[in-house]
């Protein structure tokens, strides 16, 4: 049996490593870019480097320079993956953010990469013609990071390299130390409050290394995904990774994949995929959203391990996928859940691969008070799924409000270390002070110890997560407080559980002068169609009258209090749709 | 042209009172018609006129209209 065979010292950079692997599996497939319907284009390590070079040398003829950060908004396209590979030759950063979505209004689109330009420092952007009368009059603005934006989906790959220039980048490539950074990607978030993570060469080839060892991936693993690459579960774990590890990645277009959730299993039946990383939501989907005759000759026995991950487990869409899948030939086993989050590359715990996953049956009133007890014929039974126990090189500890460390089966927040860490969130010193003491990071999330094993339950933070997405309820509520018909300063937005869908959807709550139930529905639209200009959907709307809302000591409508009052009882000043 | 019936279909799905379809319109006018929500509006539709659509066959979907010549084919089948 092969076993997990990965030396950091052999290759200590990115471009290092895939070179390595160029040369050690030349016609091995590297990335198999999976499209619907089509025969699936594949990449060997060989080919996937011979042209990230040609990429690597029209960049630098662009005068793109080392340590610039070039932002990459490109669909699902299989010379994305060379190009990725050809900036990070030239010492330049990828990063990679989200093509916008035809439903996001233009401007906020513009105002959210401006934000995010100024925050991160972007250089350059590389993305499709489409979007070149949106993002050109960006780079004209004063004071604009910005420096220009160009389309290398249209560029000539047909030539052959000058021996010379290729010299010369890859002496750049071989001045790269292992301490430079990496790649940037972006921690969370929709239109400007996204935190840019810059990750060195050594956390990421850290993190390969640590990571892959605790899901014991061999040279004979292969991952499928659809995970978009400007998350991280999708970009260290399904395409760092394997692309480390010189093992193949199937990938999937993501907007594919939510139109026809199938192909993520015809891409592991067809590829006998043995890995696959995924949010909650997506188990629900595959279980219950998909047509019997569309699983016809689906074969999920490669499949080794899968791992829940991004947005809270819940243990019946693990259930549900189960009882679905198993005639399917999908082992139980194969279950795993991952915690972590970009600030430390990815991961901090995992549970054990090939074992069950623990789950403890705890009563939910004493959880909501800070203690685990384990629930007894008179609890309300909240089913906790553990998140495993910490990769090695990890640390994590539970503390109190005062930062202090509380005993193992009390709820606290979850602080972490890692050998991985990143060095602060870039241009963003005070947000970085906010979460970062002693090396310690304080993530805003719940959770209690239990026997060595880590259960994640809740939040300190506001961030909703909707199908592993995080929005800030802020973004909702700045884009709401502009709306006609509602009271400014008076509208909170909050996630609930969604118990169909295996993750949480949007709601909101606002005060309004308007009385009757055509007011109501009229000021529904508003709210809804706002919440599409920034790509939000806005699943319930309560409205409630002037000064209903709870206020926090700041003077603010705390959206904690308000979401409790909101589902806790029935209050008939409450309208909701 | 978009049936009486899909319509109604549709708008109940997305918890709509009224909202203009007709077969240009795409899924992200529509308010609450996400890439999240399409799998459910698509299954309502499904059950609605007990058919079953195959997932080729829904990645071709540009528009309301074209569903609704989808459905068409389906139901005169």
């Amino acid at each position: 049996m092969k076993t997990f065979n990965f030396n950091i010292d052999e290759a200590d950079t990115l471009w290092r490593r895939w070179k390595l692997n160029s040369e050690r599996y030349p016609d091995k497939d590297a990335i198999v870019h999976w499209v619907a319907g089509e025969e699936p284009y594949r990449w060997t390590y060989k080919n996937l480097i011979n042209t990230a070079k040609k990429y690597s040398v029209k960049l630098k003829e662009l005068g793109i320079k080392p340590g610039e950060i070039c932002a990459n908004i490109i669909r699902h396209n299989e010379n994305f993956y060379p190009l990725y590979l050809g900036i990070s030759r030239i010492g330049a950063l990828p990063a990679v953010l989200a093509f916008p979505n035809p439903r996001l209004h233009p401007d906020k689109f513009r105002q959210g990469l401006e934000g995010m330009a100024q925050r991160s420092g972007l250089d350059y952007i590389f993305t499709e013609r489409e979007l070149e009368p949106l993002i050109k009059p960006l780079i004209e603005k004063p004071g604009s990071t910005i420096k220009n934006v160009y389309f290398p989906l249209e560029w000539d790959l047909d030539f052959e390299i000058d021996p010379k220039a290729d010299d010369e980048i890859e002496m750049i490539a071989g001045s790269i130390k292992d301490s430079d950074p990496g790649l940037l990607q972006h921690s969370s978030g929709t239109t400007g409050l996204q935190k840019p993570v810059v990750l060195s060469h050594r956390a990421i080839m850290n993190h390969v290394y640590q990571l892959g060892k605790a899901m014991k991936l061999t040279e004979n693993d292969k991952v499928a995904s659809w995970l978009p690459l400007y998350h991280d579960l999708g970009l260290i774990g399904s395409y760092h990774i394997p692309l480390a590890l010189g093992i193949p990645l199937i990938q999937i277009d993501p907007f594919q994949w939510i139109l026809a959730p199938v192909l993520l299993l015809e891409a592991i039946t067809k590829e006998k995929a043995t890995v696959s990383f995924t949010p909650n939501f997506a188990y629900n989907i595959m279980a219950e959203k998909i047509n019997e005759e569309d699983l016809e000759g689906i074969d999920l026995s490669s499949l080794r391990v899968i791992i829940n991950a991004a947005e809270p487990i819940r243990h019946d869409s693990h259930e549900k996928f189960v009882r679905k899948f198993q005639k399917y030939g999908f082992n139980p086993l194969a279950l795993a859940v991952l915690y972590g989050m970009a600030e430390t590359t990815l991961g901090v715990t995992l549970t054990e691969p090939s074992n069950p996953i623990t789950e403890l049956s705890v009563d939910r009133n004493e959880l909501s008070k800070g203690v685990m007890k384990f629930s007894d014929d008179n609890s309300v039974v909240r089913i906790c799924v553990s998140s495993g126990k910490l990769i090695d090189e990890c640390e994590a500890r539970i503390v109190d409000e005062n930062r202090n460390d509380i005993p193992d089966g009390l709820v606290g927040e979850v602080v972490v270390k890692s050998i991985s860490m990143f060095d602060g969130y870039r241009n963003y010193p005070e947000k970085t002070a906010e979460v970062f003491e002693g090396g310690w990071y304080y993530t805003g999330d719940y959770g209690f110890r239990y026997k060595d094993e880590f259960f994640i339950i809740g939040r300190k933070k506001d961030i909703i997560i909707v199908a592993g997405k995080n929005i800030y309820p802020e973004d909702i509520e700045d884009a709401l407080n502009q709306t006609e018909g509602l009271i400014p300063g008076r509208v909170i937005a909050f996630g609930e559980e969604d118990a169909e869908m295996g993750t949480e959807f949007v709601s909101v709550v606002a005060e309004t002068k308007a009385e009757t139930e055509d007011e109501k529905n009229k000021v529904r639209m508003t709210i809804l169609k706002a919440g599409m200009n920034i790509d939000v959907v806005i699943h319930k709307v309560y409205l409630v009258p002037s000064r209903w809302l709870i206020k926090s000591s700041a003077g603010k409508p705390s959206r904690k209090s308000n979401k409790e009052r909101l589902i806790g009882i029935t209050d008939s000043q409450v309208w909701s749709r | 042209m978009i049936s009486p019936e899909l319509k109604k279909v549709i708008l109940k799905q997305l918890n709509l009172d009224d909202f203009n379809l007709n077969d240009a319109t795409l899924a992200s006018d529509v308010p609450g018609w996400d890439s999240l929500n399409h799998i459910n509006v698509i299954l309502a539709v499904e059950e609605n006129f007990n058919v079953k659509f195959r997932s080729m066959e829904l990645l071709r979907l540009k528009n309301i209209g074209d569903l609704q010549k989808l459905l068409d084919s389906k139901l005169s089948k």
